[in-house]
């Protein structure tokens, strides 16, 4: 592949590379798994590269390989074996009106989050995107009327997690 | 507010906070292998399909001319396994093209078990294929060692009973095979399959 088209790839990614880190922070749980994800998402965007026209914004194709690779294509190379504890050196708070009890709520938020299944994350990864239903059920080749209700059952169950 | 909410308002705060990647590593990481479970699933249906074919190398081709129409019967079977080989490759690998991240992620994972489902197809009808050449095979080796030459029975016996066991180990093989590829490689995908299934019924 010619190298202008590997450069416009490169300072796309570069820009966009949040998009990925936060898909990485839902699917895996330590930093090495983090960076291995990361980089299986970049050769998928890239080897997708040549498809990609421009007629839809480089982030809204981005999501699509990014999801579709964390959730179908990536093997993971080893098993974590132990539950996902949320590490809070990855989730600081930097904000003055600092809240104890909703800090608490936000952890024990994550952790749930990181209990749902792949399908429900990517749900729940696109929702915090303030994807719209339309683009969630696009993403993922369902229905939107069903994507809603799945989404409203997920909601159900992280309510029931955090609040027993 | 609800929980999701919540979280949303935590989930923007936090962006500052990833590692920065640099051009350089995006540049590093473009040439490194994918792990991908596409890569495992082409190059198994390769070996697999190489494997298949080495084994009709196996079944014995110098027939006694006395067999006649079993001899017949394996001669030609080998031009249409070999026709029949070009068609599951031709399909597998028009599957394989239809594997693109940019589908929806149901039409990725359908598209993934298609092109595996070929290749499963492809090794049923070749056990198929070896059963019946082999339960021939013993047939008519009876007959030639029972009528024709007038051997003991113990030792026709043995030699039909030799060519079951070959027949087992050989369909053993393929089945483990098989578990090994939905188990080990395919158990998350087929997971997430019935997960969106679920979704939309």
């Amino acid at each position: 592949m010619n190298s202008s088209l590997e450069q416009s790839f490169v300072s796309q990614l570069k820009e966009h590379q949040n998009i990925i880190h936060k898909i990485c922070r839902l699917y895996t749980s330590d930093e090495d798994s983090h960076k291995d994800l990361f980089q299986e998402i970049t050769i998928q965007l890239w080897k997708a590269f040549p498809q990609f026209r421009g007629d839809s914004k480089f982030t809204t194709w981005a999501y699509r390989v990014a999801l579709n690779t964390a959730i179908t294509l990536y093997r993971k190379k080893t098993k974590s074996i132990n539950t996902i504890e949320f590490d809070s050196t990855i989730h600081r708070f930097a904000h003055d009106d600092y809240n104890y009890e909703e800090e608490e709520q936000i952890k024990l938020l994550y952790k749930a989050v990181h209990q749902l299944n792949d399908i429900e994350k990517a749900l729940v990864f696109m929702y915090l995107e303030d994807k719209d239903y339309t683009e969630i059920a696009e993403t993922l080749g369902i229905s939107e009327v069903n994507a809603r209700v799945k989404m409203n059952r997920i909601k159900g169950k992280l309510k029931r997690i955090v609040n027993p | 507010m609800d929980e999701l909410d919540l979280l949303k308002k935590d989930w923007k705060k936090n962006e500052p906070q990833f590692p920065k990647i640099s051009e350089q590593e995006i540049y590093a990481m473009l040439h490194k292998k994918s792990s991908s479970i596409v890569k495992w699933i082409f190059i198994i249906s390769i070996i697999e399909f190489i494997a298949l074919n080495s084994l009709s190398f196996l079944l014995p081709n110098d027939f006694d001319s006395k067999l006649g129409w079993v001899e017949t019967f394996v001669r030609y079977s080998d031009y249409v396994s070999y026709a029949v080989a070009a068609f599951f490759i031709y399909l597998f690998y028009k599957n394989f093209q239809s594997i693109s991240s940019t589908s929806t992620t149901k039409k990725l994972m359908e598209s993934i078990l298609r092109t595996r489902k070929t290749v499963t197809y492809y090794i049923f009808f070749n056990i198929a294929y070896v059963f019946l050449a082999g339960l021939l095979i013993i047939g008519s080796q009876v007959k030639l060692l029972l009528i024709d030459t007038h051997q003991e029975m113990k030792v026709v016996v043995g030699a039909s009973l030799l060519l079951l066991v070959f027949l087992l180990v050989i369909l053993l093989i393929v089945w483990l095979f098989y578990r090994l590829i939905y188990g080990f490689l395919l158990r998350r995908l087929h997971k997430n399959y019935e997960e969106l299934k679920k979704i939309d019924l």
